[in-house]
């Protein structure tokens, strides 16, 4: 039997699909949704990561600018940035270039940022609202991709044994919560775990978030389980790998997520969607 | 049979543990210091505050509880909050909850400042808890990670199943421990779940707060768990008929094969106070740069 493919290129599309209608009508009522981006210097990962995000905005019809500060900007040159965002009505999408350098202090500048803006979840305070499910903030956009796409290919999730690889990290404990407030029963494991497989093999819908190309491998999967690959490196051969040994494991799960094609191929989709809903929230 | 996790014998040691610490910022002329809020005359709320008040006074912190009238309005309860955050004496501040129905319990526990917040309500806390950031985190949590640790028994490689997933125990405790320097495979299950049985019967250590009385009985666990007890159940005693407290495991019966267990009285009930004097003294060693 060969897994059925989960593809984040398609959900992607879908998603924008949906959100078109949806920017129309608020042009329609004089609103255009704004995405901020606020960086710091000029990093090449971070200009061709903020790229991305331009091209998926300029698709449905969403506006973005970039902030950029000089990589020695003060501490009160970035907060003073921020605020300045929180309260410019033509965004309702911040998102800020992480890490910060190290003379700054990003959780002083993090926790400054409107709840109701904060699409990517970056403020501990939006991280409270996520962890005591409360309205009006927005979870991150990886792990939101994670329901996402199980959501999309009808996967229940309501009862079921969650493993989350890589448990034990930021991404990955952040996966658990969401999933964990649909009523899943959530397994973390630290990637160190002794017998992964015995806890692997158990799993229902398994996610690993982890970025060690292809180390959950045939051996550890069970027949039928679904598998949501997050983690992305380069394996020995240089090319982009996820956590999951995907040819193998491919021939034994239920449902799987390609690497690249699967969570990556989401997230930007999501934060769009996250602005979107922001600026009809602010409505 | 199964070693008893004595919540008082723990507290006790913590506290003189505590003593030292306090010694230590006294010689930098800091003396920690505690405030609660309580409003109205709820007799369990009241007599909780009493246990705090004695408890910090015992070891020599400095504890200014306020009493407020229970007719009381959200302004006024947030112009107190304001001054004990401004003053410097004052290094941990709880609101004894619950408050009367016509406060915003939300908005007071906001207004508390976040490196005074000891009992880790605040959402900065909270969020930072779950960002693996250090924070002040809830005083339940903190008791049980205490008490296992206290008594030598390893977290890594071992599996926890926490049977609770609410914001005071199963979510701060799950923060604490699916952290790499842990190592633990951390399960977070709703007691809702249709198959409890194949996860509690997993469970190296286990978690119970679910407040249903013998909920977890011998044939849900294995051998040699480690079975920790955060319910609190009010029955009435068979031969005096006055309501007596009892947790959610089936004590007699898992003494025969857990590995360790904790009673109910005498447990992690005790503990939590401990640990809010902890958390005082380490907001006052914050303060003082010495943590």
């Amino acid at each position: 039997m060969t897994a059925q493919i989960i593809s984040g290129k398609e959900v992607a599309e879908k998603i924008r699909a949906e959100l078109q209608p949806r920017v129309e009508k608020l042009k329609a009522s004089g609103v255009t949704p704004g995405l901020a981006a606020v960086i710091l210097g000029e990093d090449p990962g971070a200009l061709s990561y903020l790229k991305g995000i331009a091209k998926g905005c300029e698709a449905v019809g969403v506006m973005t600018e970039t902030f950029t500060l000089p990589e020695d900007a003060t501490q009160e040159q970035l907060e003073k940035q921020v605020i300045d965002l929180n309260n410019d009505s033509r965004f309702h999408g911040i998102i800020i270039q992480r890490p910060l350098p190290k003379h700054l202090n990003e959780n002083a500048v993090l926790r400054l940022l409107a709840t109701e803006k904060d699409v990517d979840c970056l403020s501990p305070l939006s991280m409270a609202k996520l962890v005591m499910r409360e309205p009006g903030g927005f979870a991150p956009c990886t792990p939101s991709a994670v329901a996402e796409l199980l959501d999309r290919y009808n996967v229940t999730i309501d009862g079921k044994r969650v493993v989350v690889v890589g448990g034990a990290g930021n991404i990955g404990r952040t996966v658990g919560i969401i999933l964990l407030n649909r009523w899943a029963t959530v397994i973390l494991c630290d990637y160190k775990t002794t017998n992964p497989a015995e806890e692997y093999q158990r799993a229902e819908i398994l996610v690993s978030c982890v970025g060690r190309a292809k180390m959950v491998t045939a051996d550890m999967i069970s027949p039928g389980t679904v598998i949501i690959d997050v983690g992305v490196s380069r394996g020995e051969d240089g090319k982009m790998s996820g956590d999951v040994d995907f040819e193998p494991v491919s021939e034994i799960a239920g449902m799987i997520t390609p690497v690249p094609g699967g969570v990556g191929a989401v997230t930007t989709t999501i934060l769009l969607a996250h602005t979107v809903e922001a600026a009809e929230r602010a409505q | 049979m199964a070693t008893i996790l004595d919540g008082r014998e723990t507290s006790a040691k913590i506290k003189e543990e505590l003593k030292q610490r306090i010694a230590a910022l006294g010689g930098k002329g800091v003396r920690p210091g505690l405030a609660g809020v309580l409003v109205g005359e709820d007799p369990g709320s009241a007599s909780y505050i009493k246990l705090k008040e004695k408890a910090a006074e015992g070891l020599g912190i400095h504890s200014s509880m306020v009493r407020l009238p229970a007719e009381i309005s959200q302004q006024q309860l947030l112009e107190k909050i304001d001054q004990l955050n401004r003053d410097g004496a004052v290094h941990g501040i709880f609101l004894q909850l619950p408050l009367p129905a016509h406060l915003d319990e939300n908005a007071a526990l906001k207004a508390v400042l976040p490196g005074k917040d000891v009992d880790g309500f605040h959402p900065e806390n909270v969020g930072k808890a779950w960002m693996g950031e250090e924070a002040f985190l809830p005083a339940t949590p903190l008791g049980i990670d205490e008490i296992v640790r206290r008594y030598g028994y390893e977290l890594a490689g071992r599996r926890v199943v926490i049977v609770n997933v609410d914001n005071l125990v199963g979510k701060p405790l799950a923060s604490m421990w699916a952290q790499e320097s842990v190592g633990a495979v951390v399960t977070l299950c709703p007691p809702t779940q249709p198959n409890l049985l194949h996860f509690t019967r997993d469970a190296d250590i286990l978690v119970v707060a679910v407040d249903k009385p013998g909920f977890i009985t011998a044939d849900m666990v294995k051998n040699g768990v480690i079975a920790i007890d955060f319910g609190a159940n009010y029955l009435p005693d068979p031969t005096t008929g006055k309501e007596r407290l009892v947790g959610d495991l089936d004590f007699d019966g898992l003494l025969a094969v857990a590995e360790a267990i904790t009673p109910v009285p005498g447990g992690i009930g005790p503990m939590t106070v401990t640990m809010l004097m902890l958390s005082t003294v380490r907001a006052a060693e914050l303060a003082a740069g010495l943590a």
